[in-house]
């Protein structure tokens, strides 16, 4: 007789479980929406706008509907249809104006790509222009333009935004706690400094793409790279009043997002292309330019923050004002001004907060989610703000920190008690300072500065971020056991390169007690065959997902224990499991295996009881609130995930060029579920952190014409551009309503590293750093031009 | 957007020549196409006959002789010059130029003549070459000519070569094999980018030469300094040969900076 075969419990969860889809991807096997071709398909070109700001006089199509073998032309004044996530504010085509460089203005559909590129250039559009707003703080003024002259009459999410009719404003969040001027009264020394951040594109691998069928009856299909397949369907189905069992989307492998791709892009603009043609299917690809401007990009951001500190160290009272240029479409960018107010002052106690948001219509192509979802841009200033700060006040930049960080018993901007399980900022601090030798520099490090003339310099900085979402945000999983006792599981939280697949593949494994090889987590997603998942966005994937894929398990479980006890003449509590069969405890002789449960049981005579095991699961947010609209106060945080890193820099100081040598970064994630996964995040944001650190940024002239639409000069980073060394550190406080106690850290690792190395620079050479990316030049022109620092301390003990 | 385009692989030169004056403006020669095929993309250039010159046989190759010193032809890419095992000895600073050149995929294909031809003002493989005296030979129909390498740009992408005239290859002159000297190039990035100043300086027996590139409409090549020259001579006359704009990728200001650091940090070197 055997022993008792039970794994050990959390067998696979905290172990470095290879990618599920490793070899589908390095072999090429993996398909994406660009790989898809249907018989009769067409293919899409768009007619994009020059100009900024213009009227629409005339738009001449003939010489386009003429050349053979285009078989649909459309412009913006035959489609009747408005999107908008949050504030429904665009058009499929723009209308009358155009009110950014690179905007849709009218679209074909040909046989071939040649040909439909061939039809756009025979479009005509006669433009009246006019000059664009192109600066948020410009566009606050009461004689701007109007961008969006209607926004008043514009439907919107009134649960959670605010528009302000007759201004450039499509939402204004406010946050007040404590009293704003009792603080400042208090404070020993007031600092007042803005800080900015510009656009920058996401640059995944995979530009943006999707296939359009309208079929006669209204049967829409839409295969597309986007993120979220449910908020897409939700979107469409808005837009064109179709009933959301006519529309079905499907999403295969996708080649990364970043936020870029959630929400809904080009797909109504092929439905209705596909629709004039008769439904032939639709396919539209976007090159690199075009998602520099045809696509949306992240928000840029002024922020000014106003700080008062007490004669201990302690903040008193913050004044923070965000001004987010939403560009020409509120899209994402009002709800990145919401989340990011409610963040705003960072994972520090701070007693007095008065906190405006304010989203801002101007001329330029519009800001939509992107990793990190505000915080990497007004982290980038508050950060910053942090080190000058204790500059001010004399006080070691890490001591200033420590002193002001949450603990437990701290509240919130929005008044939200902390409490230890909700992780740990400090150790994070403490981690990722110590990882770096903060304030000082080792023998080698000081033999290194003697023999290379460079300077080298160390920077900290902390990080937190609550996933953005609905505060009824709720997701479903489904498991299906097949004949042979393994399982397929379905979600509709979609794999976009961050490890998903495999982490619920583990957390499956697991809670079933099975071998990961029993376990597949189905790759298409299907909005006809899958179970509804809001988005895949935020951060909240594994807390939301794992929930309801635990849930979906004891669900199976349950009704196999129900099969098992009717064969074993049992009742379910006197039963246990291993990987392969269901027994009694007793005697664990008597059994029946999972694969003779998995469709219905069968005894010897032919009878059949049961059917087929099917678990489903779901799970909510627990206990979240909306915020009110006049002080802010509520629960908008399913969990929160603590981060810091520090930065080791090297800087010329004669030319301001500067490399990484180490980069340490730590998060309270909760719970390990992968560590490879969990290196993989951490690099990959790293990296992109570091990207827009250094040397991302749109560029604009001052006609608003995009100069660098492409990568020759919108860089991104490349192997060669990786720190010397990199170290990521897990902290694990278990989330107690986390699934094995884990908590998101997909965006996170992108957050922060730039002030990270800008106070490492700032260490180095006394570089006033306020303005993001931080190029050699930056760095030269603050080396050599720096600012008093009497001119931004508003505020200061008697001498 | 192009209208389409004909192409043609010649593999002798008279058949090449043959369709080079046959055709005029309307045709392109294709080497590596790292440039060519972006310009066709953007519609910068919309050619209707591009002639790829790589399958012509009789073409010089990269070779080094004591008495020609270094050949390079129409065919040799940045990546053979980089790992050419002579050119490593005679010419380091052309293989540092070389490996300053966008990444290993690109160099693989990119060759170092058209780099030239294309006559960016921030051709990285031109402030060496020029440092080292090399000489260009043309040829077409017509016949050959030969002139050295500063006399061949005349501006931004545009070159002494008529329409008919190919580049058969680039000299570079025994007597400058050992050159003291190195190429420093401002980036973004580390990379592959292209350059924001990048300065080549050379000590050839006490002769120090500088050659300049992306801070004038053309590479640049300053002569007739010596290495007993103070440092600030040497950037005196740098600067008074520069002519740097602003534009989005770095200002005028720290373009003239950079190579007045440069210089002086090269000089040292060679001194
Ligand atoms: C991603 C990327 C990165 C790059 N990075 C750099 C960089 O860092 N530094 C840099 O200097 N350049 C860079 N370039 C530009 C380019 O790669 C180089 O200029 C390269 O050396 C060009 O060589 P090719 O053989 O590809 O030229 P092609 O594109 O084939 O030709 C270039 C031009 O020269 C003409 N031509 C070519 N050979 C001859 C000949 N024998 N006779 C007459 N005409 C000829 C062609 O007609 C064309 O006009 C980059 C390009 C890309 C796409």
């Amino acid at each position: 007789m055997s022993e008792s075969t039970l794994p050990p419990a959390a067998a696979h969860v905290g172990d470095d479980v290879q990618r599920v889809d490793d070899a589908a991807k390095l072999t090429g096997g993996a398909m994406y929406a660009s790989d898809l071709v249907f018989a009769g398909m067409l293919y899409a070109q768009v007619k994009k706008s020059p100009h900024a700001r213009a009227k629409i006089l005339a738009i001449n199509t003939s010489k386009a509907k003429n050349l053979p073998g285009v078989h649909a032309v459309l412009t913006g004044k035959e489609l009747d249809y408005r999107i908008g996530l949050y504030v429904v504010d665009k058009d499929v085509l723009a209308k009358d104006v155009v009110r950014h460089f690179g905007e849709a203005v009218a679209a074909v559909a040909a046989e071939s790509l040649d040909i439909a590129c061939r039809a756009v250039d025979l479009i005509d559009v006669e433009y009246e222009v006019l000059p664009p707003v192109l600066n948020q703080l410009d566009a606050l003024d009461e004689n701007s333009p109007l961008v969006h002259p209607d926004l008043g009459s514009y439907d919107y999410v009134k649960a959670s935004f605010s528009p302000q009719p007759g201004t450039n404003i499509p939402n204004l969040t406010k946050i007040r706690k404590g009293d704003i001027d009792a603080g400042f009264a208090e404070a020993k020394w007031i600092v007042e400094r803005e800080y900015t951040n510009p656009s920058v594109q996401h640059v995944p691998l995979e530009t943006h793409v999707a296939i359009v069928e309208w079929k006669a009856g209204d049967e829409v299909t839409i295969w597309s790279s986007a993120q979220s397949p449910f908020t897409l369907r939700d979107l469409f189905c808005r837009a064109f009043k179709l009933p959301h069992n006519k529309v079905r989307v499907v999403i295969p492998h996708v080649g990364g997002a970043f936020g870029g791709k959630a929400g809904i892009h080009l797909e109504p603009l092929l439905a209705c292309l596909s629709r004039k043609a008769g439904g032939r299917p639709v396919k539209f690809q976007a090159t690199r330019e075009e998602e520099f401007s045809l696509l949306p990009c992240r928000s840029a951001l002024t922020y000014k923050i106003k700080t008062g500190v007490g004669a201990d160290g302690r903040i008193t009272a913050q004044k923070l004002l965000m001004y987010w240029d939403s560009g020409a479409y509120a899209d994402y960018a009002v709800n990145v001004t919401r989340a990011s107010a409610y963040s705003a002052g960072g994972p520090y106690d701070i007693p007095n907060a008065w906190v405006d948001a304010y989203t801002i219509y101007t001329n330029k192509p519009w800001g939509t989610a992107y990793r990190g979802f505000g915080h990497v841009e007004f982290f980038w200033g508050l950060e910053r703000h942090m080190e000058l700060v204790a500059e001010v006040i004399g006080m070691d930049p890490l001591e200033f920190r420590k002193k002001n960080l949450l603990k437990p018993g701290s509240t919130t901007l929005t008044g939200e008690r902390i409490n230890e399980h909700t992780g740990n900022p400090l150790k994070c601090l403490e981690a990722a300072a110590s990882a770096i030798n903060y304030g000082r520099l080792t023998p080698e490090e000081q033999e290194r500065q003697a023999r290379t003339g460079r300077r080298i310099g160390k920077g900290i900085a902390t990080l937190h971020k609550a996933p953005a979402m609905p505060s009824f945000t709720s997701t479903a999983a489904v498991i299906k056991m097949n004949s042979d006792g393994s399982v397929v599981v379905n979600i509709a939280l979609t794999e976009i390169g961050q490890g998903t697949a495999t982490v619920v593949t583990q957390m499956a494994a697991d809670r079933l007690r099975f071998p990961v090889s029993r376990v597949k987590v189905a790759v298409e997603r299907d909005t006809d065959k899958d179970p509804f998942d809001w988005q895949t966005v935020a951060s909240k994937g594994l807390l939301l997902t794992g929930n309801a894929v635990i849930a979906a398990c004891d669900d199976l479980l349950r009704q196999a224990y129900l099969d098992a006890a009717q064969v074993l003449r049992a009742q379910t509590v006197d039963l246990d499991h291993d990987g392969e069969k269901i027994f009694v405890k007793q005697r664990p002789e008597e059994s029946v295996t999972f694969a003779a449960l998995s469709i219905g049981y069968v005894y010897p005579n032919g009878n059949g009881i049961g059917g087929p095991l099917i678990g489903l699961g779901r799970y909510t947010a627990q206990g979240l609130t909306s915020l009110d609209k006049e002080t802010g106060q509520g629960l908008p945080a399913l969990d929160w995930t603590y981060g810091a890193h520090g930065v080791i820099a090297e800087v010329d100081p004669e030319t301001g060029e500067y490399t990484v040598i180490k980069i340490a970064s730590a998060f309270d994630v909760g719970k390990v579920i992968n560590p490879g996964t969990m290196r993989g995040q951490c690099i990959g944001g790293m990296i992109q952190g570091l990207g827009t650190a250094e040397c991302e940024s749109y560029i604009y002239d001052d006609q608003g014409h995009l100069l660098n639409p492409s990568l020759t000069d919108n860089k991104i980073l490349t192997a060669k551009d990786l720190p010397e060394e990199i170290e990521c550190i897990a902290v694990e406080t278990p989330q107690l309503d986390g699934p094995f106690g884990a908590r998101g850290v997909g965006e996170h690792p992108m957050i922060s590293v730039a002030p990270a190395l800008a106070n490492a620079i700032h260490d180095a050479t006394g570089a006033e750093l306020t303005h993001m990316p931080v190029r050699s030049e930056d760095v030269w022109r603050a080396i050599h031009n720096r600012l008093p620092v009497d001119t931004w301390v508003t505020k200061a003990p008697a001498v | 957007m192009n209208d389409g385009f004909k192409y043609r692989a010649p593999t002798s030169r008279a058949e090449l020549f043959g369709l080079l004056a046959a055709h005029g403006e309307g045709a392109k020669i294709l080497a590596g196409g790292t440039d060519l095929l972006v310009d066709i993309r953007s519609g910068l250039v919309r050619p209707e006959l591009v002639i790829n010159l790589k399958k012509v046989e009789d073409f010089p190759e990269l070779v080094w002789s004591q008495s020609q010193g270094l050949i390079i032809g129409p065919a040799t890419t940045v990546n053979d010059v980089l790992h050419d095992p002579k050119v490593r000895d005679c010419y380091p600073l052309l293989a540092e130029c070389a490996l300053s050149i966008a990444s290993h995929q690109l160099r693989n294909r990119a060759t170092v003549i058209g780099n030239i031809v294309h006559a960016s003002p921030g051709a990285d493989m031109a402030p060496g070459l020029l440092c080292l005296g090399a000489r260009v030979q043309i040829a077409s129909q017509r016949g050959r000519r030969e002139l050295f390498l500063k006399d061949f740009f005349t501006g931004v992408k545009r070159t002494v070569l008529g329409h008919d005239e190919i580049v058969e290859s680039i000299t570079v002159p025994a007597g400058t094999a050992r050159s003291r000297g190195s190429y420093r190039k401002l980036k973004r990035i580390d990379g592959h980018d292209l350059s924001l100043v990048g300065v080549a300086l050379t000590n050839t027996d006490g002769d120090v030469r500088v050659g300049i590139g992306s801070a004038a409409p053309t590479p640049l090549l300053i002569e007739g300094l010596t290495d007993q020259d103070p440092a600030d001579a040497v950037v005196a006359a740098a600067r008074a040969a520069i002519r740097p704009i602003s534009d989005l990728r770095c200002s005028k200001e720290y373009r003239e900076y950079m190579i007045e650091v440069f210089v002086r940090r090269l000089l040292e070197e060679v001194r």
